[in-house]
């Protein structure tokens, strides 16, 4: 077993927000800007302060109440994977911004084998309800790796944080009376297979806590069950405020003609995603609204399907002018920052979705959404008011129609969205989540 | 107690805020009679928050928003007349939470009665029993005068707004809230005390309360 080997992200139900792709412009039209050809070195992460325009001085004031009290306390971050996915992003942010409140914050990986790395792998398949057969040798190369990283860690952090399956069996190194540990499981356990779920089910219920993004993701179990939902930053590139010279030039490079609405949808190209239904509604739309559709996505480099559901894509657009599909690279967040920005309707038509992050950029940017009923997007598109659910394709083009032709209530939509991302999906709730957690397991009140 | 809007009150008012962590909890409906059995036996903090805490969470609607139990009903079971009856519960007639849920029971039962057809009708997707972990925190506000209040009220995080003056009931046992408590009994404002206390909370975003709230005392104040 290769001890030191540092896996390749698994994937996570935090969702993957930007499409993860490979280099690829679209036959027509558009070409990419010449700057996406290499990935920009990294920006230093904000401080808690820098969020003081976004949220207000109050809100910042608050958290740094709640951080007094636990002024000195330590905690440690478990997690499988230090670069790439969903929670390595998550902790690189939460990190800096627990250790600026003095909320001492360590954050370390666990090693393991390729073999350890295939059976979490089967396992977060399973969990999610696929097919598997659970064997004594995967028990044993799962139990083996998590007791040689407990072997070789240290645990004297009043807190201990271990994010999903990975690492769950670190629970074991807990010392009577020492510590509060929580395990914060970022995958929808709502349908797991039986197996699986009873082989970690013990080591779960030994932690003090349990953390879900979603009441539908977790299980009836004795641990307390808390809610924390994904959340966005408001100061990534991604999210951040954009000049508008800036959308413009994105625009006319991609060429966006911005003196006509435009519909955008943001999301790789996967069938779950119905991007073709999207092409369908736009078409229907259209015959009585003059607009444009975007399509703005990648593949997932690990999805072998995603360039057959690129084909199907074109097809559908039958070279269609008004219809303009975009091949991201994974690396391009300012670019779709840009593209959302220019939306007049967002629309997230998905038949299958986790939390739906995509809807929260589209929210956070005041866009009304027309998104389908899955997953955790009724959580944030609340029909009439943030957003419009739909559940077929016609329902779908009734609903972009109606939001371009009565920009008043969209505009409200929009205004409502983004508050409701301000409240409950920024960065910033979850560090206040986090702190009230704390204060809770250890009894700081 | 005779009064003016310049009296300095011997107890200073402190704004405080409520922080709130949702658990998840053990219940869950798929149908009309699983809410009503879940209704009856869940945590006084389910009830809490998916009444009187989604309010703050969807503080921003204008209107359209009033708790959990009807946004569900209407929305993701079509009962549209279940959802207004319960849409048009007002949390602020209610001292504690057992009268709330009583009258919540009732209004389901009631319906229920009249449409038994709807009773086991599978919703779009379950509702889901949460409760609110809540840690009670002061802000650096405070007042002695009108004046001052008027000015920490424009300033004041809108959770503190939400504990002063809707969440405050449950704490009074009163159908009132904390600033009319305070402006009647530390100011001797009681006429200012009841018109806040009519300020409607579910035609108005919890910004517009403020505002409103703010207008109310400082016309009060310039007078």
């Amino acid at each position: 077993m290769d001890e030191h080997h540092i896996p390749e992200p698994q994937a996570a139900s935090v969702d993957e927000a930007s499409p993860q792709a490979e280099a690829h412009s679209p036959e027509e039209p558009g070409n990419p800007p010449s700057a996406m050809g290499l990935p920009p070195a990294p920006a230093p992460p904000p401080r808690l302060d820098d969020y003081g325009p976004v949220i207000g001085r109050p809100q910042i004031d608050e958290l740094h109440f709640l951080a007094e009290a636990l002024r000195g306390k330590t905690v440690k971050m478990v997690n499988s994977t230090a670069v790439g996915g969903g929670v390595a992003e998550m902790l690189n942010r939460l990190v800096p911004l627990l250790n600026g409140l003095e909320v001492n914050t360590a954050w370390e990986v666990i090693i393991g084998g390729n073999d350890f790395f295939e059976v979490t792998k089967a396992f977060h398949n399973a969990l999610h309800g696929g097919d598997y057969s659970l064997n004594q040798a995967a028990q044993e190369v799962f139990l083996q790796t998590n007791d040689q990283n407990r072997q070789r860690m240290k645990f004297e952090e009043d807190i201990v944080v271990v994010h999903d399956p990975q690492p769950v069996g670190l629970i074991h190194a807990r010392q009577a009376g020492a510590g509060r540990w929580i395990w914060r499981c970022h995958i929808d356990l709502s349908n797991p297979h039986p197996g699986v779920w009873e082989f970690l089910r013990p080591m779960v219920e030994s932690y003090d806590a349990a953390i879900f993004s979603s009441p539908s993701f977790a299980r009836q179990m004795e641990v307390p069950q808390y809610l924390f939902y994904p959340c966005i930053d408001p100061l990534s590139e991604k999210n951040k405020d954009l000049e508008e010279s800036f959308i413009q030039k994105i625009c006319d490079d991609f060429g966006i003609d911005r003196s006509r609405p435009v519909v955008t949808q943001v999301s790789r190209f996967d069938r779950l995603k119905d991007p073709v239904g999207v092409i369908q509604a736009f078409k229907l739309a259209r015959k009585y609204v003059d607009c444009q559709l975007v399509l703005a996505g990648g593949s997932a480099t690990d999805d072998p399907e995603g360039a057959v559901v690129l084909q199907e894509v074109m097809e559908a657009a039958g070279g269609d002018p008004n219809i303009i599909i975009l091949n991201l690279p994974p690396w391009c967040a300012l670019e779709i920052n840009a593209l959302q920005r220019a939306s007049t309707v967002i629309v997230q038509k998905s038949l299958k979705e986790g939390f739906g992050l995509t809807v929260t950029e589209g929210l956070w940017k005041s866009k009304p959404m027309v998104a389908g009923a899955v997953g955790g997007i009724p959580t944030q598109v609340i029909h009439n008011l943030t957003g419009m659910l739909v559940h077929s394709v016609e329902g779908c083009a009734y609903q972009i129609r109606y939001l371009l032709t009565h920009p008043e209530l969209a505009a409200q939509m929009g205004k409502n969205g983004k508050e409701h991302v301000r409240e409950n999906f920024l960065m910033t709730a979850n560090v206040r989540r986090w702190l009230l957690l704390y204060r809770i397991l250890l009894g700081v009140r | 107690m005779k009064s003016t809007p310049l009296q300095t009150a011997r107890v200073p008012f402190y704004f405080n805020s409520a922080a709130h962590l949702l658990l998840i909890g053990r219940e869950r409906a798929n149908t009309l009679g699983e809410l009503l059995a879940a209704l009856r036996i869940c945590s006084d903090d389910s009830i809490f928050e998916h009444t009187f805490r989604t309010l703050q969470e969807h503080h921003f609607f204008q209107q359209n928003f009033s708790n959990d139990f009807a946004h569900w009903a209407y929305n993701d079971c079509s009962e549209i007349g279940l959802g207004e009856k319960l849409a048009a519960l007002d949390v602020r007639e209610f001292t504690s939470i057992e009268s709330l849920r009583q009258r919540i029971v009732e209004i389901v039962e009631e319906y229920l009665r009249r449409y038994s057809q709807s009773e086991h009708r599978p919703a779009r997707k379950p509702f889901y029993f949460c409760a609110a972990d809540t840690v009670v925190l002061p802000t650096a506000f405070s007042a002695r005068t009108l004046q001052e209040f008027t000015g920490a009220l424009r300033q004041v995080p809108l959770t503190s707004i939400h504990y002063h003056f809707i969440e405050a009931r449950l704490r009074l046992k009163l159908q009132s809230n904390d600033f009319s408590v305070w402006l009647e009994e530390s100011l001797g404002l009681p006429k200012l005390a009841a018109f806040l206390d009519r300020i409607d909370i579910y035609t108005s975003t919890l910004e517009g309360v403020r505002r409103k709230l703010v207008r109310a005392a400082e016309g009060l104040h310039l007078e």
